[in-house]
């Protein structure tokens, strides 16, 4: 899964592909470059060995009888190095054996009465192209590596031909050699190092728009905001008009939906406060049977009603794109109101609620959740009423309401049962019985949470958590 | 005591109207939001039923109005949506009270007798004025623990005058509150009706202020100074 996201990164394609074509390149140009500077360095390297061997041929002389061990020769090439033993410098004049063994005839003072091999493969080499100059490697009396100039002539007088050879210590030549190719290998690197940077660089800055509408994209689903707005390439205008255009239909839909609801129960609640009313004013007398028929069958339907709003609407809950509610003017809202709904209780209602807190909801559920907690708060208290609003501090993706009164409260064993549906733990107090209820389903349904506690002014303390809007988090490309 | 309806479907603004009526109150009906606004802006009400889903202006807006108009009766607001917006917004407009639909007839009464006497100043639904005794819960009298025979504007009446008892009611503002709209108004059948009600709780109890109007009084306390 993983895999296969990082492979359909737009970015990491680019890059990919520019890698592909660019690094074969760069491996040739590098031994390209490698093998002209190991040519051209060994053709000046040889220069001073071929024009030796050319002066021993010029120089040796073979004496009438044809004996071999009797050549001398007029001159030996000059160099100081051919006296030095072992200096590097040798020449050999001698005859060549079928199995490659060179039996001197003559050589230079530096090979200190040495010989060196050839491989028989040079040997044949040798044979077949006489008279022509090759060079071949071999192993020095030092055991140093060689490079030997060798040609094979028939010398006047000679009865078989000689092979004259002069070499070289080739140490330095291969030196010179690796120390280039190394040097063309680590420019190789860097130049890719700053090619595949240059490369990345170019498509991040070449997809910013894409990333930056991307981000919006998240934006408006965690409800940072509700539109793609910005100007965009024309490449990508199209694609942030078009998603306007659908997160629109959407909030419409949604609203729409919302809307068909709330007008179906207005249509059939007044009826049925109609029927309620005329059941209720012929309740005694000759139609009390027909009253009570009538009252069953309202109440019935109003709990029908009322079952299939809360399903309707729990059907459109999340359906919309991105949706926020800022917490404090909901709850101040609220907090303004139920104190004139119990105004005969006269109710010290206090909210402190932090600024800038934003639900990720409906705006509907979020008053239905804290609208039900404060209600119940107000019919239970004696007088005081505390609501508090605050970022949780163990997690930072929620946020937590509070509402505690000052009533009987509730007995620790009671909690389960007082969330659940239904449950109705004192019949008292009017109310529809299962308003804790409504809030836990509703919590869980945004993933949050209820939790019932006793409170410091003596009741009931009910722990509302929900998911905020957070702000955005760095995003990594 | 005199009350405006505010409703769009006619058979809940006619049961709401006759259980009103019922219980001692003239009430005016208005179908829908514009008729309603002018009623309450130009009829004295002492408490306002008003529904919030109302034709051509709907029941937040008609209360806004009426509350910038300086208009100060309690106004007790309907409405079919059970969602906190709707209770806010109708609170945030100037509402007293709300009911949600469906409601029973007795749950409005009861709320509706809550906001007339909070509005007068009284704690409870009786109001005793020496020995007499008005039930505005029972619509009825009682002289000394002995209930008095009255007709629907004879209750108004005393119920009126109960309720604001002390003070000295003109004649116009008992024509305003004690009749509908449409009753065929004068003045003189206010003495009429003045006339009859000392009949049945004794003449000392409601005192003529020449030329300003009426006041229910205590006749115990009127003796003693």
């Amino acid at each position: 899964m993983k895999r296969s996201a990082v492979s359909q990164s737009l970015v990491m394609r680019l890059v990919r592909s520019a890698t592909l074509w660019a690094l074969p390149i760069l491996i040739f140009t590098a031994v390209a470059l490698t093998w002209f500077y190991r040519s051209s360095t060994y053709r000046i390297f040889d220069d001073p060995m071929v024009s030796a061997v050319t002066s021993l041929i010029a120089a040796a002389n073979v004496p009438a009888s044809g004996d071999l061990s009797q050549l001398n020769l007029d001159r030996e090439p000059t160099d100081p190095r051919y006296l030095q033993a072992l200096s590097g410098r040798y020449w050999l004049i001698g005859t060549l054996a079928n199995d490659g063994t060179v039996s001197s005839v003559k050589t230079s003072r530096s090979l200190y009465g040495e010989t060196f091999k050839l491989n028989p493969r040079y040997a044949a080499q040798l044979r077949q192209n006489r008279g022509e100059e090759i060079a071949v490697s071999s192993t020095g009396p030092d055991g140093e590596p060689l490079r030997v100039i060798a040609r094979l002539v028939t010398l006047p007088n000679a009865a078989q031909p000689v092979v004259i050879m002069a070499a070289i210590d080739s140490r330095p030549a291969s030196q010179a050699v690796r120390r280039f190719a190394f040097l063309a290998s680590t420019l190789m690197v860097l130049l890719s190092a700053g090619l595949v940077t240059a490369v990345f660089t170019q498509v991040r800055l070449g997809l910013k728009p894409l990333f930056e509408l991307r981000d919006t994209v998240a934006d408006v689903r965690e409800g940072r905001t509700t539109r793609v707005d910005g100007q965009y390439p024309p490449e990508i205008q199209p694609l942030a008009t078009e998603l306007n255009f659908l997160i629109d239909h959407n909030r419409d839909v949604v609203e729409r939906a919302r809307t068909h609801v709330g007008n179906l129960a207005h249509a059939l609640k007044t009826p049925l406060a109609v029927l309620v009313n005329e059941s209720e004013s012929r309740k005694s007398g000759r139609d009390a049977e027909f009253s009570n028929i009538v009252e069953r069958q309202t109440t019935a339907m109003r709990s029908q009603v009322d079952h299939h709003l809360r399903r309707a609407r729990a059907a459109a809950r999340g359906q919309a794109i991105g949706v926020s509610t800022d917490v404090e003017p909901v709850l101040s809202a609220l907090a303004r109101t139920l104190p004139r709904i119990f105004r005969s209780k006269d109710i010290d209602l206090t909210a402190t609620i932090m600024p800038a807190l934003a639900f990720r909801g409906e705006k509907q559920d979020l008053e239905e959740m804290a609208g039900n907690l404060m209600d119940n708060a107000c019919k239970w208290t004696r007088s005081r009423v505390k609501v508090t609003a605050v970022p949780n501090p163990d997690d930072e993706t929620s946020f937590i309401i509070t509402v505690e009164d000052d009533g009987p409260g509730l007995d620790a064993a009671d909690y389960a049962t007082a969330l659940k549906r239904g449950a109705r733990l004192d019949e008292a107090t009017p109310g529809t019985g299962f308003g804790l209820a409504i809030v836990d389903d509703l919590a869980r349904a945004y993933k949050g949470s209820v939790k019932l506690s006793r409170s410091d002014l003596g009741g009931l303390c009910v722990t509302l958590i929900l998911p905020m809007i957070t702000a955005r988090s760095q995003s990594i490309t | 005591m005199r009350i405006l309806i505010v409703e769009d479907d006619p058979d809940l603004s006619r049961q709401l109207s006759e259980a009103l009526k019922d219980q001692g109150y003239a009430v005016d009906v208005a179908a829908d939001g514009e008729e309603g606004h002018f009623l309450g802006d130009t009829e004295p009400y002492d408490a306002v039923v008003l529904d919030l889903g109302l034709p051509l202006i709907d029941g937040v807006s008609v209360l806004q109005k009426w509350r910038s108009d300086g208009k100060t009766f309690p106004v007790i607001i309907l409405t079919a949506r059970d969602q906190w917006s709707e209770k806010v917004s109708g609170f945030d407009a100037g509402a007293d009270d709300y009911l949600t639909k469906p409601f029973h007839t007795e749950e409005l009464l009861a709320r509706l007798r809550a906001l007339v006497r909070r509005a007068a100043g009284h704690s409870t639904d009786t109001i005793e004025v020496g020995d007499l005794l008005v039930d505005n819960r029972a619509a009825r009298a009682f002289v000394d623990g002995s209930p008095i025979k009255l007709t629907s504007h004879e209750f108004r009446l005393i119920s009126y005058l109960a309720m604001h008892k002390g003070r000295v009611i003109s004649r116009t503002e008992l024509v305003e509150h004690i009749y509908d709209q449409d009753f065929d108004r004068d003045s003189n059948t206010i003495e009429v009706f003045v006339g009859r009600l000392r009949r049945k709780i004794g003449t000392d109890r409601i005192e003529t202020v020449r030329g300003l109007g009426y006041r229910l009084v205590n006749p115990a306390e009127t003796k003693a100074k």
